[in-house]
């Protein structure tokens, strides 16, 4: 069993955790959720919160698509606009 | 109000009677609204659905309520509300199956999480005695304080109109005789609790 979802993992193109930007939530806050959430540095989450800000959304993290969905579950109840998609590639 | 402060291991502020009056009547309209949209998840039917063939809710066929029980959670359509949408939003973008698969399996729990929260925050603003304490949140219950703020002010926000920046940045300037000047300053008052909140960490 465990093998076969190892190997299954393995063929799955990574999923992606989106957060998009909005006018609405303070970027202190921002930083603060993914230092929080995720564990992030100081410095990754600050330049991931930029990153967002600047260009309108950014890959906050990357995995299999059920670890995204709960990454995105999470991202809503902090009140962030996050969404899934499979990676295109650049993740 | 004045910042949040640190004393240790509380963050602390002095909110004056109306502000404790004013949080806690916003927190309630929050729950409220949040609560109002579950009772129809809860039905399992909602407004446009129901099956006129099945047992209607009497609640004592064992195979209805069964039945019920193997029913996904939840709703599948986005909620009509601006606020709403923007406090449940969609987890895929070009997809609307899986979003309304991701709906129905998650939207109960946020709701709860949400209220939750909300609760915390409704627990320590009592404490306060109308504004004649200290507001006190201990610093592992910070979360549901930010995140609840976050949603008053996603749902203000929504009522306002600003689904940009330029928006946030009218809304600043607002002269005393506009109509949404009230909750304008509302929703600043907000930023500045949650921005203050923060900085005390």
């Amino acid at each position: 069993m465990e093998e076969r979802a190892d190997a299954q993992q393995l063929e799955q193109t990574p999923w992606v955790t989106i957060v998009w930007d909005d006018p609405v939530n303070l970027m202190s806050y921002v930083t603060h959720v993914f230092r929080t959430y995720f564990g992030y540095s100081k410095t990754k989450a600050h330049r991931l919160m930029m990153r967002v800000h600047l260009e309108g959304k950014a890959i906050v993290s990357s995995g299999t698509r059920e670890e995204m969905e709960r990454d995105v579950a999470a991202m809503h109840e902090y009140g962030l606009w996050a969404t899934l998609e499979k990676s295109d590639g650049e993740a | 109000m004045r910042k949040f402060r640190r004393q240790g291991i509380v963050i602390t502020t002095q909110l004056s009677p109306d502000e404790v009056m004013l949080l806690q009547s916003l927190i309630a309209q929050l729950v409220e609204m949040i609560g109002e949209d579950e009772t129809d998840g809860a039905d399992g039917d909602g407004p446009t659905g129901g099956d006129p063939t099945a047992p209607g809710g009497s609640g004592d066929d064992p195979f209805a309520v069964w039945a019920k029980e193997f029913e996904p959670p939840g709703t599948t359509a986005p909620p009509d509300d601006p606020a709403l949408q923007r406090l449940f939003p969609e987890a895929y973008r070009d997809d609307p199956e899986a979003a309304a698969d991701f709906r129905r399996f998650t939207e109960r729990s946020l709701r709860d999480k949400k209220v939750a929260d909300a609760q915390v925050a409704l627990q320590h603003l009592a404490m306060t005695d109308q504004g004649r304490q200290e507001l006190r949140i201990p610093k592992d219950e910070v979360d549901p304080w930010l995140r609840t703020l976050t949603s008053l002010r996603l749902a203000v926000a929504a009522r306002l109109g600003i689904d940009d920046a330029d928006v946030a940045e009218q809304l600043a300037d607002l002269p005393d005789e506009d109509p949404r000047a009230w909750l304008a300053s509302v929703y600043d008052w907000l930023g500045f609790a949650q921005e203050t909140l923060l900085a005390a960490l």
